[in-house]
């Protein structure tokens, strides 16, 4: 076992590890956002990237799996799955902004179930793959060690998300709005910003990026039911060590969570998802409000 | 009694508490009397372990209290009441004196007793004591606010506290709730010995009620002294009391 | 100290009631309500537990199952797997469950409400996980079935008495928790945490208690399935149950003392229900969550509660709150 553990090994798996962070830090954002301004944590975020990654299949399908049905599915699927909260949102959750907190956590509880038996419903319960356009396909050598296009892909990818991220929490009102509603929402209510459309608007946007996610990891995994329990935990975990609510923290969180999981896989295969359990374990045992400040 | 020394507390953008001194003495009333945004409930935050202070010293009873967390600190007979009504919503007012208690004899993690026959004297005394005794059925949240603000000075006394700190009593109240409050207290302190340290806007009522009363501005301690002394100090007058 | 003083006179004679027609069940009951009952049983007493978090310590113990899972898995792994008397895992079970209980619980109290919850689903998973990964110990997905169980415990009728005596003891015991001391104290940590620690009392280890407490029995609840199923499986970790139950809370009502066992009963019936109709039950639940969400967030025993005090005159209604303690 242990001859198989070279340089060039560490460096391709840590690459790995990092580009799995890339969706996992688009995933977690999302999820930030929205708790930084609802101060719900999503539940039905792990479902949403499980419905962007299947609405991608079957778009990318329809369009004959070349180059144009990728690049399609890459905006309409995240797309199809914002619309599917705002409905949700516009037709249910928005009645719920003045009940308790739990009642709110409640619901998207709820529309996990709902979703998740939605998706058997559609798309059955079977496996499926799908295959990255031709010029993501194959590998590159990176250091010595061949590594896959579509991962280089994603490690492009992800900066782009955080970066756009930013500009838009920073340079945009309704970016602005939506970080001031996150620190001080009665501030926010009372200079007469509708403060539901607040919400709305981050609701839509933070599942969006869940289906980006979703979307994005398409090529890379198996599509199956299931893949949202193990996504939603690793968002809310990484968001706890995070900070939460804080952007750079679910940075911080996933490059942590990814590489410690991609990294212990050379370790001990069978139980690799512990690894990042143990950095959870020690960051919050040092510091049990996350790395970075949580906005509430 | 208690002492506190060049305290200083900032939050992220700005100074509540920068350099508070308060001295109080067995048996007093002492008030803590200034603007808005002087830095009182901080003080007093400070002081019950809510917050931590980022320098300066607080002894109570020859003891560092500083370090110490808000529960160990009411150990030490320091008990509080908020500026806004900090109940037990949920509970009856009965239930809501009796958690004091039961905290103050240690009972509170005995599990197989009923709870109903622990500690019911002395919580009925309490209740008595403030007039609470009649409404001891009565769900908290239902109460009036001035009965709220009572109950939360019951609490408190649940705590057999040697320094009981109240936090604008009468924050809200009629002038006849008010009246009778500060009656109450005055009564407590008579009655059963206890100091006092209180924050207050009405001037009539400090001037009436305190012992000693202790000025701030800025998070400063401008002066502290005998309500005579305080009114005769010319920067107080100044500052606080000829501006009103 | 009477009876009366423990048990308010009202409810001593309901549950005495209850606990008689549930001992004539089986006399004339057919094996499958039997089987159903027994299964209500052990529900009841996973929920109950669970609201002495959720309900009355305002605690965000999002991941109950796991303990549950925990319980069941120790006393299943060491009779198919050890020589030792199954007894032996029987007591193991709900101290493993505490002891795992007190771990996480360790990590979690040091957070305020939902970062408790987030925390608490999270670290729960890794317990379902291992579950289902450490295929040599636990088979993974497949599970361990046809436990052997002593020969006291065979028959439907043994096993459904032997379920309903633990039940009725777990029950007993819950309830005294529940009046005791510590029971108020911990409504009073849910109603204002702050003022709590203001009046000496230390949140954080009171809410851990309640979690060592609360697992205990859930880890007992977990061993009775065991002894009902002569089965384990990974789905009994799974937080989709977590979510069952805490349904099975709001659906009974939080703020009182029965509500679960309630809330258990239409569960399981509603369960076993649809589940012969369609094999979509997270989405009946999901939509069952909803309904409740809007409809009625207080539980089924709160609406009771609520009329019943329409009824009478606000002093009745407080009295009977103080006796039945369904406000507190």
């Amino acid at each position: 076992m242990e001859s198989y553990v070279t340089v060039s090994g560490l460096i391709s798996q840590f690459l790995v590890g990092l580009s799995r962070a890339m969706i996992l830090f688009i995933v977690s954002s999302g999820l930030s956002f929205i708790l930084g301004v609802l101060r719900v944590p999503n539940v039905a975020h792990g479902s949403l990237y499980m419905i962007g990654a299947f609405v991608a299949h079957t778009l990318a399908m329809a369009a004959g799996g070349g180059a144009a049905g990728f690049w399609l599915a890459l905006v309409l699927a995240p797309t199809a799955v914002a619309l599917i909260s705002l409905a949700a949102e516009r037709l249910l959750f928005c009645h719920l902004y003045e009940r308790e907190h739990l009642m709110l956590l409640l619901f998207t509880f709820a529309l996990a179930l709902i979703l998740g038996d939605l998706t058997k419903i559609t798309w059955g319960a079977d496996y499926r793959s799908l295959v990255a356009p031709p010029f993501l396909q194959g590998s590159v050598m990176v250091l010595g060690t061949p590594f896959p296009r579509y991962n280089l892909f994603l490690l492009a990818v992800g900066p782009v998300v955080a970066l756009g991220l930013w500009l838009f929490s920073n340079k945009t009102k309704v970016g602005k709005i939506a970080r001031a509603a996150a620190v001080d929402r009665e501030m926010v209510g009372a200079i007469g910003i509708n403060v539901g459309r607040v919400f709305a608007f981050a609701f839509v946007l933070g599942c969006f990026l869940a289906g980006l996610g979703g979307a994005l990891v398409s090529p890379t995994v198996s599509i199956t039911l299931g893949m949202d329990h193990t996504i939603i935990i690793e968002a809310f975990l990484i968001v706890t060590i995070g900070g939460l609510g804080n952007m750079w923290g679910a940075l911080a969180g996933s490059l942590i969570f990814g590489v410690s999981q991609s990294m212990g896989i050379l370790l001990w295969p069978q139980f690799a998802i512990v690894f990042p359990y143990l950095a959870v374990v020690i960051i919050l045992t040092l510091k049990p409000t996350g790395l970075l400040k949580s906005v509430w | 009694m208690l002492l506190v020394e060049d305290l200083h507390k900032s939050f992220e953008d700005f100074t509540a508490v920068d350099g508070a001194n308060l001295q109080v003495r067995q048996g007093e009333l002492v008030a803590v009397i200034g603007p808005n945004g002087a830095g009182k409930t901080t003080l007093f935050n400070l002081i019950t372990g809510h917050l931590k202070a980022d320098r300066g010293r607080i002894r109570f009873l020859d003891r560092e209290i500083n370090r110490m967390a808000a529960h160990e600190i009411c150990r030490q007979g320091i008990a509080r009441s908020f500026q806004i009504a900090n109940i037990f919503h949920r509970l009856s007012v009965f239930r809501n004196v009796q958690v004091s208690v039961l905290s103050q004899k240690k009972l509170s993690r005995s599990l197989f007793r009923p709870a109903q026959t622990l500690v019911v004297e002395e919580t009925r005394r309490i209740l008595e004591s403030v007039g609470l005794l009649g409404k001891q059925l009565d769900i908290a949240g239902s109460l009036s606010h001035g009965d709220k603000r009572i109950l939360e000075i019951a609490i408190a006394l649940g705590n057999e506290p040697q320094l009981l700190i109240l936090d604008e009593p009468t924050a809200g109240m009629s002038p006849e709730e008010t009246a009778s409050t500060m009656e109450l207290v005055k009564r407590l302190a008579r009655d059963q010995g206890l100091t006092i340290l209180f924050c207050e806007h009405d001037m009539d009522v400090v001037f009436d009620v305190a012992t000693h009363i202790m000025v701030m501005q800025h998070g400063r301690t401008l002066i502290q002294g005998t309500p005579e002394e305080v009114r005769r100090n010319a920067t107080v007058q100044d500052a606080y009391l000829g501006g009103a | 100290m009477t009876r009366s003083l423990i048990l308010s006179r009202s409810s001593f004679g309901w549950s005495a009631a209850l606990l008689l027609v549930l001992l004539l069940v089986p006399a004339w009951a057919g094996r499958f309500t039997i089987y159903i009952l027994a299964f209500v049983f052990v529900m009841a007493l996973l929920a109950m537990s669970l609201n002495l978090l959720v309900g009355h310590g305002g605690i965000y113990q999002f991941h109950h199952a796991a303990f549950y899972g925990v319980g069941a898995y120790t006393a299943g792994l060491i009779a198919a797997k050890t020589a030792w008397p199954v007894w032996v895992g029987f007591c193991a079970g709900p101290l493993m469950a505490a002891a795992a209980g007190w771990v996480i619980g360790l990590f979690c109290v040091r957070l305020n409400k939902l970062y408790f919850g987030m925390l608490q689903i999270s670290l729960g998973s890794l317990i379902w996980i291992i579950a289902l990964r450490w295929y040599s110990l636990t088979a993974g997905d497949d599970g361990i079935h046809g436990i052997r169980m002593p020969e006291l415990l065979s028959g439907s009728v043994t096993i459904y008495y032997f379920l309903l005596a633990v039940v009725t003891v777990c029950l007993l015991s819950l309830y005294l928790v529940y009046k005791s001391p510590f029971g108020v104290t911990l409504r009073a940590i849910r109603d204002n945490p702050q003022r709590c620690e203001a009046v000496g009392i230390n949140v954080r280890r009171h809410q851990l208690l309640a979690i060592i407490i609360a697992t205990f029995f859930a880890g007992v609840a977990g061993v009775l399935f065991v002894v009902l199923e002569g089965s384990i499986f990974p789905d009994m970790l799974f937080w989709v149950l977590s979510l069952e139950i805490l349904i099975m809370c709001l659906l009974g009502g939080w703020f009182t003392f029965f509500g679960p066992v309630v809330g258990a009963a239409i569960m399981v019936t509603l369960r076993t229900f649809v589940g012969s109709v369609t094999e979509y039950w997270t989405m009946v639940l999901g939509i069952v969550l909803i309904l409740l969400i809007f409809f009625l967030p207080e539980g089924i025993m709160g609406i009771n509660f609520r009329n019943w005090s329409r009824r009478r005159s606000r002093r009745a209604a407080a009295r009977a709150a103080e006796d039945t303690d369904a406000a507190g």
